[in-house]
């Protein structure tokens, strides 16, 4: 059997012999067997470091109420692919990839704190100051504020609370928190001065920021945060698998299914006849010069 | 909080004990007495697939207008369904040779990354498709950088459309330009006339039907070839990426439309180097894989501590900008940590100015 490696690289992370596994220094037999937690090893990982007992409770809390969010892209898109009834690990591997701009623990939030913490050093402001310009910047360019809003709880994430309480109980906070905690301040006077609604914190606001000032680096967080979703993705998909219709088109369920031709609404263009090929090149140059086409082009 | 939607108020709600911090007054609402059960539906039509590219029903497939099955019996092939597809028209048969010409090229290049991914990926014995579909993930920003380089073509081609010359447009790409990876222009292909050849042959077709057709990234970078040649030296010239996006562009792609029709052509030669690869080559079990000890320059061993010697550990909080700024910096030495990947947050006036272009 061929054990070497496909690619030769320089790696900090780990290595592996015949006799063991080391990651970041520590053989993982011993740090199971020492009673650290699956928890302490993504600090491990991510930061090269055992952490305190309190970032551990506060990691495993965030990674345990984010796993599971019901109906959320990632999950419909774990569904979707599983309809196909390919092997498990694409639905899960295409709920994962929904973690984008829009949706979960986009680390666009934490470096966007880290921009703005940037400021505060370079040009000797106050957390609060800099989060309070943060917020007026994006407000006055009509963006969303990161870390604000969500469009399903429209009341506050019910997590994102319950975390800043945890963050505090657990004597974690650090300047993330600070800068968040005055984020939302300004965001919800602004609002109010606006005469708007109110728009609670998202579990980015709360979480990442959690993940922050317990050390991961932006980018790491959004590993763990998305990650972390893929489980309860793949049990979604288990369930289509195991207890749904293969396509969700099946005339014979009790409910019209999500593919049931029903479903779709078509706003395109007119049915049409097809040209003949011998009047393509005309019907061609016809739709150019119209240009109608144009509208359609994605 | 029935106000927030009427709904609510045909719920049941759940009187719970206090549990944790559940019952802190600092939370937003109450959490010991909320509703229970899932929100009942609205008086709004019932959701359904809202499409404008594809509808079927239970006797026909129909795209942009036209039913799949006519447009086949009528002779159309696969080029000019994405054309009806992605741009919902026929195009001129110049348009298909020209799309043709760069699927063909766009295909295969060798063990590049999406190759090597397939390779991977069927080393597990999964499915061929997952093969296929994860090699698509290798086009990012930089490799197979359709989007980014006709992004950047666009945005001269639109000087170009404003009045500033051709070889203006083409200068001022090069000085702003020339250090971005998707720059097109590079020295990847100084002996490989193939991105050349493709846009000669595109020039030459779309030639012929400018009366109704002009094109406009195609001599754009046959102008910002010269610019880069004249500031870079002769060593350089269009390499594949810069040759694609921009015939693509002619064709009427958009530049992200670009950049996924490429990716799943390619897919296609993925899986023949995946079925190479079950062909030829093994697969491999979980724990098979070695790790030199000698790749490794992470921490060396250490013993793990006890949990008793954890309790002695201290958290990494940092509560001013100066003690964060040296701890990042700290940090940045180790790698696998993301602390020394730059991740660029564009400043909120200019991300707005984009988004107003796009609506």
């Amino acid at each position: 059997m061929d054990r070497k490696p496909m690619f030769q690289r320089k790696t900090s992370i780990s290595y592996k012999t015949e006799e063991k596994t080391v990651l970041r220094g520590y053989n993982v037999t011993e740090f199971a067997e020492a009673g650290y937690t699956f928890i302490d090893a993504l600090f491990v990982l991510f930061q090269g470091r055992i952490p305190a007992e309190n970032e551990r409770k506060i990691l495993d809390y965030e990674v345990a109420v984010f796993m599971e969010h019901s109906m959320s892209p990632s999950a419909v898109s774990a569904i979707g692919v599983m309809n196909g009834h390919p092997m498990l690990p694409p639905a899960v591997a295409a709920a994962v990839s929904t973690f984008g701009g829009a949706h979960g623990p986009g680390a666009a939030h934490g470096y966007m704190i880290k921009k703005y913490l940037d400021r505060a050093f370079d040009e000797n402001k106050t957390v609060e100051e800099v989060a309070r310009a943060c917020v007026d910047e994006y407000m006055d360019a009509g963006l969303a504020v990161m870390g604000m809003g969500q469009p399903q709880h429209i009341e506050g994430d019910p997590r994102a609370h319950p975390l800043h309480l945890k963050h505090e109980e657990l004597g974690v906070t650090g300047v993330y928190r600070k800068f968040q905690t005055a984020l939302e301040e300004r965001f919800h006077a602004r609002r109010k001065e606006e005469g708007k609604g109110y728009v609670g914190v998202n579990v980015v606001g709360a979480g990442n920021t959690i993940l922050c000032d317990i050390g991961f680096a932006p980018y790491a967080a959004w590993t763990i945060g998305s990650v972390s979703r893929g489980w309860s993705c793949a049990c979604h998909a288990l369930h289509q698998l195991k207890k749904a219709r293969a396509w969700s088109a099946s005339r014979n369920e009790p409910m019209v299914q999500m593919l049931d031709l029903s479903m779709i609404k078509y706003i395109g263009p007119e049915d049409r006849e097809a040209p003949p090929l011998s009047e393509r090149q005309e019907y061609a140059k016809k739709q150019l010069e119209s240009g109608e086409y144009k509208r359609w082009v994605l | 909080m029935s106000h927030i939607d009427p709904r609510i108020a045909q719920m049941k709600f759940a009187n719970r004990k206090p549990v944790g911090n559940l019952a802190d007054p600092r939370l937003r609402y109450n959490y010991l007495n909320r509703e229970i059960g899932t929100l009942p539906p609205d008086n709004r039509e019932g959701f359904r697939w809202v499409s404008e590219l594809a509808y079927k029903n239970i006797h026909r497939i129909v795209t942009r207008g036209w039913c799949t099955t006519e447009l086949a019996e009528a002779g159309y092939g696969i080029t000019d369904f994405l054309f009806v597809n992605w741009q919902a028209r026929i195009p001129l048969i110049e348009e298909k040779a020209v799309l043709d010409y760069c699927m063909i090229l766009g295909l295969d290049d060798g063990l590049s990354n999406p190759a090597l991914i397939a390779r991977l990926i069927v080393r597990g014995k999964s499915y061929l498709t997952q093969a296929c579909g994860g090699s698509i993930l290798a086009f990012g920003h930089a490799y197979a950088s359709y989007d980014s380089t006709g992004q950047m073509f666009t945005k001269y081609v639109a000087k170009v459309e404003e009045g500033m010359s051709l070889d203006e447009a083409a200068k001022l790409c090069v000085k702003e330009c020339q250090k971005e990876i998707h720059f097109g222009i590079s020295k990847l292909y100084a002996k490989d006339p193939a991105p050349r050849k493709l846009l000669d042959f595109a020039e030459k077709k779309l030639s012929a039907v400018s009366s109704i057709k002009k094109m406009a990234f195609i001599p754009f970078v046959n102008a910002l070839e010269k610019a880069a040649k004249a500031e870079l030296g002769n060593d350089v010239c269009v390499d594949m990426i810069g040759a694609l996006s921009a015939c693509m562009c002619d064709l009427g792609f958009t530049t992200d439309g670009a950049w996924v029709l490429m990716a799943v052509t390619r897919a296609i030669a993925a899986g023949a180097h995946g079925l190479e690869e079950m062909e030829r080559e093994g697969q491999d079990v979980l724990g098979q894989t070695l790790t030199p000890k000698e790749w490794y320059d992470g921490p060396a061993d250490r013993p793990v501590p006890s949990l008793k010697e954890r309790e002695n550990i201290a958290g990494g909080q940092y509560q001013t900008p100066q003690e964060w700024r040296a701890a990042w910096l700290k940090k940045m030495d180790l790698k696998g940590t993301g602390y020394s990947v730059d991740f660029v947050i564009e400043d909120p006036k200019k991300a707005a100015m984009k988004q107003h272009k796009k609506k």
